[in-house]
């Protein structure tokens, strides 16, 4: 009997592990989203497998320190200017990216204001039109789409961000 | 003079036109003697505001501890459990020599910072309290603070309740944390809410393993931290992510009680907090910080034993006033939802088709509108199934087909209507019933005869409670206990205790095919002839189909389920104490309004190598709801047990 209580919790410890070994962002296996401020890095990085679940749970989180109040040093906590809108766009990449393609929405908006845009709807329509080469796909690094995405609202001078420089 | 400090020093000091010193001014000495003695007459040190922003408790044998472990809250060594000394070494500390901002490699270490910026909360009050000269105490430059403050430009404070979501069970009792309203609208009247800060109590963990992780964040062996970061974050992770509503109360802070609040999170940046999961968590210190902003609030006196979130909504409107808007945020999966609720078969098939990567002939033939609502929502399908696995990495496929779909809704060139998404029906947490639950009643027993019935619960809800402001397909128990006095016997008796009992429904839709689920660990009675109405430890887990009605009014499950149950006495698994059993569960739940619940359980066992072979439960619960009470009847069926009972519950927060 006493066995067998062992095997079970060598069960669970085990496959608590193993799943911890199944998420590639954790073990800069994969490119996606660890540059820049983007949700893999700066959110998912580097919570494991049933720890997530358990994160969510407890309202864990892991290494606060990005986002320390005294302590906060990162580039992610920006809310205007070109850094402010690059954050934005990083952080979130992949509503972003949903909202471009129906050419409204959230995002758009509090981009709009973010980079001094005169007109949502306006910027809502460019990203639409040009969406294929704004954003294409997660396997593009994030810091690469914030770029397109920047100077694409640059570029085009009847939108007139004139938060972004 | 920068923004941060002129505001502080503007809003906390009530003398008007008071006269600001110039940066390079040096405090007058002559001047601390004075201010201390003032102090000290006025015993400062046990003002409750004072107590409050050093959080400082009473202890159970006298004297005062506060709840900060981190060094970083205190100036005085004896800071901890000595607001006097506190006090003393933080008037003290702000006559202190230098600028307020040491530069270089010392810039990442607040404790080097001058006081009068590691405090500004306590300088605030002070100065105001105090009414200090700040001729003779010149307030210092801060650069860091100034960066914090600008950063937030907080003109309204939310206490925002991260829901625990039917459709979510590690989302089990919710999260609260704070959003720094910049009330920033866009040019169009939008909000600009993403932007604003959010601020957070959180353990910070270090454990990869499941086990330790639990236990530590149980007993108090993570740091809980403070921390700030915009609030798109927040929304991604929990609204899209996890798939949780978010709830916002704004709270009705005047412009000094946002800056003292303000002020008094940059302190507690600098600490750290022992976390406990059930106690000193996320809603106990977010509401601590609170009631140091503003020394009027109840928040913490309202909570019970262990601190929910929800419990800590509820403790805002015990305070009348003091929530002046509600907001409701839709998570990604109420958005799926919403966006299918209008469509039609063939469109539903379609958004099916589209979302499993196959094209659909039928869509390219239809209106724009209509193209656009079926794409629409595909997306949000294909994110509710794969949108954490994109941005994680860990599907690429799933990547190539939300891309393809992207680009064919691009393609379209129209943009989509607004969605609008009214708050649910069955309101916030804050109608909810309270969480600990007290249970007075008799019951007759074939058995037994008549018998007195005494139960508890510490938390939270359980599907035949009032549903207003639960979700109606989640039951999560925490230490529930039920215990009988027989007329007979004359001896207190366990009848049943959970440490934890939680039941997901989920209906098998067409969009998602989840198992509903259920998992109990305790300890029971065994009601069958495999020992003498023992108590046996229970550990017991099932799982299967189910359906639930729009609204929750009807649901229904089907599982199968494993249990293993352990006494001495028990003639289980070939004779040993140990007795597995399994076999086929089905529950049955009906609610009639809000006033009304009937739930019905039932349970067949084969038990191998076990005497008695086979055993069986059923079970019928009927319960009114009147208020903050609620009557149960009950009756049970088991080889060795038929009973009938009566219970009165009361629910308390």
């Amino acid at each position: 009997m006493r066995r067998a209580q062992w095997v079970v919790i060598a069960f669970i410890l085990s496959a608590g592990i193993a799943r911890a070994d199944e998420n590639p962002a954790a073990h800069g296996k994969s490119t996606y989203g660890l540059a820049g401020c983007g949700l893999g890095s700066m959110i998912f990085g580097d919570q494991k497998g049933w720890i997530q679940v358990l994160a969510a749970t407890t309202n864990g989180t892991f290494g606060t320190q990005t986002f320390g109040i005294s302590s906060g040093t990162s580039n992610c906590v920006e809310s205007s200017g070109t850094q402010g809108a690059r954050t934005f766009i990083e952080g979130n990449r992949e509503a972003l990216a949903k909202d471009a393609a129906r050419g409204s929405g959230e995002t758009i908006v509090t981009l709009s204001a973010v980079a001094g845009c005169k007109d949502a709807k306006a910027v809502g329509a460019v990203l639409q039109k040009r969406f294929a080469q704004l954003f294409p796909g997660e396997k593009t690094a994030v810091d690469q789409v914030s770029e397109n995405v920047i100077k694409e609202l640059r570029s085009n001078s009847s939108l007139a961000c004139g938060k972004i420089g | 003079m920068r923004p941060a400090r002129v505001a502080l020093l503007a809003l906390a000091i009530s003398t008007p036109g008071f006269a600001l010193a110039e940066e390079a001014a040096k405090p007058d000495p002559t001047y601390l003697p004075e201010l201390l003695a003032a102090a000290g007459n006025r015993s400062l040190s046990e003002d409750r505001s004072w107590l409050r922003l050093g959080h400082w408790r009473k202890r159970l044998l006298g004297g005062w501890e506060s709840e900060a472990d981190g060094p970083g809250l205190f100036l005085s060594p004896q800071g901890k459990r000595d607001p006097a000394a506190e006090l003393e070494a933080t008037l003290n500390g702000f006559f202190a020599e230098g600028d307020g901002a040491p530069v270089g490699p010392k810039l990442g270490d607040p404790s080097l910072e001058h006081p009068q910026c590691r405090f500004p909360a306590r300088f605030a009050w002070l100065a105001a309290t105090l009414r200090i000269d700040l001729a003779r105490l010149p307030p210092r430059s801060c650069p860091r603070f100034e960066a914090f403050w600008r950063r937030v430009s907080a003109r309204s404070a939310t206490l925002v309740f991260s829901s625990y979501y039917l459709n979510n069970p590690a989302s089990a009792f919710g999260h609260i944390f704070l959003r720094l309203g910049k009330e920033e609208l866009a040019s169009g009247g939008e909000r600009l809410d993403l932007i604003d800060q959010a601020v957070d109590f959180a353990a910070v963990t270090n454990t990869s393993n499941a086990i330790l992780y639990a236990f530590e964040g149980l007993f108090g062996f993570f740091r809980g931290e403070f921390s700030a970061r915009p609030y798109f974050y927040k929304v991604r992770e929990y609204a899209d992510y996890e798939s949780r509503d978010l709830w916002e109360y704004e709270l009705s802070l005047d412009e000094r009680q946002l800056a003292m609040l303000v002020g008094h999170l940059w302190e507690l940046g600098q600490t750290w907090f022992d976390y406990y999961y059930v106690t000193e968590n996320c809603s106990y210190h977010v509401l601590g910080a609170l009631e140091a902003a503003d020394s009027n609030l109840e928040l913490l006196s309202h909570l019970g034993p262990a601190t929910l979130p929800a419990d800590s909504v509820k403790a805002l409107f015990a305070n009348p006033g003091l929530v002046r808007a509600v907001r409701f945020r839709a998570s990604a999966r109420t958005q799926l939802a919403a966006r299918t609720a209008g469509l039609s078969g063939t469109d539903l098939d379609a958004v099916q088709r589209l979302a499993e990567g196959r094209d659909s002939a039928a869509l390219d033939a239809t209106s724009t509108p209509e193209r656009v609502r079926v794409i629409d929502a595909a997306l949000d399908l294909v994110d509710v199934r794969h949108g954490r696995d994109i941005v994680t990495g860990a599907d690429p496929a799933a990547d190539v087909l939300r891309q393809r779909l992207l680009e064919k809704r691009s393609a379209i060139g129209v943009p989509s209507p607004p969605l609008v998404i009214p708050p649910p029906s069955a309101g916030g947490p804050e109608r909810g019933h309270g969480s600990m639950r007290f249970g007075l009643g008799a019951m007759t027993s074939r058995e037994d005869g008549s018998a007195l019935l005494v139960e508890g619960r510490l938390a939270l809800h359980d599907l035949a409670d009032p549903p207003a402001g639960f979700s109606p397909r989640t039951q999560i128990e925490f230490f529930k206990l039920r215990l009988s006095v027989a007329d007979r016997r004359r001896a207190l008796r366990l009848e049943e205790a959970s440490l934890v009992e939680v039941t997901s429904l989920n209906p098998i839709e067409r969009f998602e095919r989840r198992i509903s689920w259920k998992l109990r660990v305790g300890a029971t009675r065994v009601v069958d002839d495999g020992c003498h109405g023992c108590v046996a430890g229970m550990l017991a887990v099932g799982g299967g189909p189910g359906i639930v009605s729009a609204g929750g009014a009807f649901s229904a499950a089907l599982t199968a389920d494993a249990e293993l149950l352990a006494a001495p006495e028990l003639s289980g698994l070939s004779g040993s104490g140990v007795r597995p059993g399994v076999g086929p569960g089905v529950l049955l739940r009906l609610l009639g309004t809000d006033r009304v619940a009937l739930v019905g359980t039932g349970s067949w066992r084969w038990l191998p190598l076990a005497s008695p072979r086979t055993s069986y439960e059923l079970s019928v619960e009927a319960r009114v709801h009147l208020g903050a009470i609620s009557l149960a009847a009950r009756w049970r069926k088991a080889p060795r047990a038929e009973d009938v009972g009566l219970v009165l519950l009361i629910y308390r927060g």
